[in-house]
């Protein structure tokens, strides 16, 4: 590359954010008689790293940026209520009827709406839309393969009717989840199966067409994505509900945090959305930007692979939760980007435990030598920590190093591209790794079927999709608790069984949580109404 | 008779050469050496990717995946199939211009490379010239000034240019130019307000703004280039004027310039009309060789400008693990290099009659 000692580009990038940290709030004070641009009136124009989009099927789509376009895109049956995310309110769906067993709901749709292309959306665009993501068999299958829904059952447990949709489910689950998890969920997307069908590859149901656009109806329609560049949203002129504040969504890809830094103190942007603590604590004061931020569902932890060695014992698991310095690290590192969570029941979730009893643990060094020696380890082990680009992994794998150190656990890091990581997870090929894992559910449920419970332990059964398959971890005892509780119709007696469950996980399970992750973002003083809660972020509400 | 008498004009003396004219061979041999260069960077980068830790499936399917749906993909990409059947379907692809779909971006790696390398050539193309327009005047005039303040002058530039990195050098520009001064565009190729305006019809701003006849729009996107050109333009000018410079002197301690000086030449003339005819085909490779490093991609420089360029793209498909997108950008940074010497050799034929 041009740009020389590339070799140490990395680093280099890392010293590079704290310096143009730094040189822009230099920029800030000096800069004072600088022009300062403007956006245009009718778009809110945004910088964000968007390198992660790689397509826009949701049936395929597991990250959380395209997730977001796609809700701005493309209609769901319910949507979160954007000022309580653990309730539901209409979206394509105008009302829902459930039958007496809690085994069928019956979504009544909206009438007349029509596609960008023009084509009627009709009750079988619905139905056909969640058939194919089971039929894919993408990783979004599993959303609706949890509830029952089989390759072999979609056509006949989701059925169309007139200007009705009914979800048949093979077990009486609670509603709300239902809603949560399925009908506000992008599986229950609603696509443009007249032009998906003309565009078909092979049996592919439209999926390379959906690699670069979308097809589906949207308080905004995606006009243009240039990967790696920019993506603009346009207003949906024929939406059936209410007409979105601004005419156009401009998100530029800006990979540098201080580049993104720059552009939203001269105006040049309405919103940024990767900006590091450092520029977010510069910023807090400035009179043209807001510093924005809403707990998100998802975790950052620490993962042991509990199939043999020291993590296999559950003394030596519990004892690295004392290793790890929450308090420290939450007014540090992770000031704005979260806050410390022990419980895999994200805050916010129904059933999850609240602040202080989901974070009993504090550092304890002496508590944690204690808990080495009952297990067998009095002068502590070797073991290795993997992880991957996330900013923040970095210096909190640093901290446990250090820390770990002084009860005579050596741990070796390593640090490598994500893909390498999650290779290497999803194969069991590690010790212990550090990464984050994000739910699509306000519910505890939603942590507790993939980070808790594990259908199959074997090595063979490779239930992949499984965080807890993929540390070796099976509690048969465990398994039967989160099955109950799903079911249990009491919400009071429901609360109380996660409330067990959560504790037990804290104390044994085979991942130590640390943090709970926000979104943050600075936002232009002059836009209106930034609508976000942690599972959705509501373009069609901002104004200028 | 010796043979090279009996041989008649033109024709080699050896019977079996004297079929084909030496220009044919010549590039011949260079054709050859192209392809093989190629191949053996294709195959390379190839096996590399393969041996690599990195998973192509989990880099098209995120990590949330069912082993079911894994499976099918690692088919469909056919990573089931032996390595060297994936090597000669990668191969015969390649060889009609097909380098497979990038699994980042969901599009033909080929359209990714027509997407992002205009934007590079623009940047690289604005840096060199800016770079070579500046630093072979520099480098000849501290040569002829040594020891002078001039001289220390630009050898304390080319020092600055050499060792201060383009990203710091990128962003404390960003900060003085952009953010406090007001003179130049911000990040990216173009303000927003006008990406929209533009069909883009050769993929360079500059052009297609011109054929536009959008003056305001063409003024904007010299705003945005001038900056990371001329910080990518200062590490070119470095290189080439400390060369130049010392082509140069090399070149003043000749007799023939002594003799020129002597007969009443000016030093001017001395050094523009005869010494620097004598270096011109070593400042060619330089100049040569700095614009190909600029084609690669100045990663940093086009990160911190949110640059959408080539760099960027194969740094990104790279760390995704997306080796099609990788191998591909490889294979266009071999053909950039020996296309560049192929190039360097014209133009000696041009500058050294000694080579025709």
């Amino acid at each position: 590359m041009a740009d020389r000692n590339d070799e140490t580009g990395t680093r280099r990038c890392l010293v590079g954010r704290k310096l143009l940290s730094a040189a822009a709030a230099a920029a800030l004070c000096a800069g004072a008689g600088a022009a300062v641009a403007a956006t245009p009136k009718n778009a809110l124009v945004m910088a964000w790293n968007v390198d992660a989009i790689s397509t826009f099927d949701p049936a395929q789509v597991g990250e959380v940026v395209t997730n977001e376009i796609l809700q701005n895109t493309c209609d769901t049956l319910v949507d979160f209520d954007p000022a309580d995310e653990r309730k539901v309110v209409p979206g394509f769906a105008e009302r829902w009827d459930v039958s007496p067993d809690r085994k069928e709901i019956t979504f009544h749709l909206r009438k007349g709406a029509k596609f960008p292309s023009g084509n009627p959306v009709t009750a079988e665009d619905v139905a056909w839309s969640m058939h194919r993501v089971v039929k894919l068999n993408f990783g979004n299958a599993a959303t609706l393969t949890e509830y029952g829904f089989t390759k072999d059952n979609v056509e006949q447990t989701i059925v169309a009717g007139n200007d009705t949709l009914t979800l048949k489910l093979d077990k009486p689950y609670p509603t709300t989840l239902v809603l949560q998890a399925i009908a506000a969920n992008r599986v229950s997307m609603v696509m443009d199966k007249k032009t998906l069908m003309a565009n078909q590859q092979g049996t592919d149901l439209g999926n390379k067409y959906l690699a670069t656009r979308t097809a589906c109806v949207g308080p905004y329609k995606l006009t243009r994505w240039n990967a790696g560049e920019s993506i603009v949203l346009e207003a949906n002129e024929g939406y059936w509900g209410t007409a979105p504040g601004l005419k156009r969504i401009l998100i530029r890809h800006v990979a540098e945090p201080g580049t993104q830094r720059l552009l939203l103190s001269q105006g040049d942007v309405d919103v940024a959305r990767d900006l590091t603590p450092e520029d977010l604590k510069d910023l807090e004061g400035s009179k043209d930007v807001s510093i924005i931020k809403v707990l998100r569902p998802q975790l950052f932890y620490w993962g042991f692979n509990v199939a043999d060695g020291p993590f296999s014992k559950e003394k030596v698991r519990l004892a690295m939760r004392y290793l790890i310095d929450y308090e420290g690290l939450g007014k540090t590192v992770m000031t704005y980007l979260g806050v410390p969570r022990a419980s895999f029941a994200q805050l916010g979730a129904v059933g999850a435990l609240d602040e202080k009893e989901g974070q009993p643990f504090k550092l304890d060094l002496d508590k944690a030598k204690q808990l080495l020696t009952e297990a067998g380890y009095p002068n502590g082990f070797e073991a290795s920590v993997l992880f991957g680009t996330l900013p923040h992994a970095n210096p909190i794998a640093q901290s446990v190093q250090q820390n770990a150190a002084k009860v005579g656990v050596k741990l070796s890091l390593e640090r490598m591209a994500n893909a390498q990581l999650f290779s290497k997870v999803r194969g069991r090929e590690y010790q212990s790794a550090m990464l984050a894992w994000q739910t699509g559910v306000p519910d505890a449920h939603g942590n507790a079927s993939r980070l808790v419970f594990n259908p199959d332990n074997r090595l063979e059964a490779k239930q992949t999709q499984y965080p807890s398959w993929r540390s070796a971890y099976q509690d048969l005892e465990l398994n039967k608790q989160i099955d109950a509780a799903l079911l249990e119709p009491d919400p009071a007696k429901r609360d109380a069984l996660y409330a067990t469950i959560q504790k037990e996980v804290m104390a044994k399970g085979p991942m130590a949580f640390m943090f709970q992750m926000n979104s943050v973002a600075g936002v232009r003083k002059d836009l209106k109404s930034w609508t976000w809660n942690g599972f959705r972020t509501y373009y069609e509400r901002t104004a200028k | 008779m010796s043979r090279t008498a009996a041989a008649a004009p033109g024709l080699s003396s050896d019977p079996g050469r004297t079929i084909l004219p030496s220009w044919l061979k010549a590039s011949g041999r260079t054709l050859v050496s192209f392809a093989v260069t190629l191949l053996g960077l294709a195959a390379l980068t190839f096996f590399i990717g393969r041996l690599l830790p990195l998973d192509p499936v989990v880099a098209v399917l995120g990590d949330n995946v069912t082993q079911e749906a894994y499976q099918a993909m690692y088919k469909q990409l056919g990573l089931d199939q032996p390595l060297y059947i994936q090597f000669g379907r990668y191969l015969w692809g390649v060889l009609h211009l097909d380098f497979g779909m990038a699994l980042t971006t969901g599009k033909p790696v080929m359209a990714d490379i027509a997407r992002v390398f205009p934007a590079t050539i623009e940047l690289a193309s604005v840096a060199i010239v800016i770079g070579t327009s500046l630093g072979i005047p520099l480098g000849v005039l501290s040569a002829m000034y040594r020891g002078s303040l001039v001289d220390q002058i630009v050898r304390v530039v080319g020092l600055i240019g050499y060792s201060a990195p383009n990203f710091w050098l990128g962003l404390m520009g960003l900060v003085l130019f952009y953010a406090t001064l007001g003179w130049v565009g911000g990040p990216g190729r173009i303000d927003f307000t006008y990406e929209f305006d533009l069909e883009p019809v050769t993929g360079f701003l500059l052009i297609d703004s011109l054929l536009a006849g959008n003056w305001e729009m063409f003024g904007n996107a010299v705003s945005h280039i001038i900056l990371p050109a001329s910080i990518l333009a200062f590490s070119s000018l470095a290189y080439i004027s400390r060369m130049t410079r010392s082509f140069m002197m090399e070149q003043l301690g000749q007799e023939y310039v002594v003799t020129a000086r002597v007969k009443g030449l000016s030093w001017a003339r001395t050094v523009w009309g005869h010494a620097f005819r004598n270096i011109a085909v070593q400042v060619v490779t330089v100049v040569a060789l700095s614009y190909a490093f600029l084609l690669e991609g100045a990663v940093l420089t086009e990160t911190v400008f949110a640059w959408p360029g080539f760099g960027r793209y194969l740094t990104n498909a790279l760390l995704a693990g997306d080796m099609n997108a990788v191998v591909g950008c490889t294979l266009l940074v071999g053909v950039i290099f020996v296309t560049l010497n192929l190039l360097c050799d014209l133009l000696y034929r041009v500058f050294d009659p000694r080579t025709r």
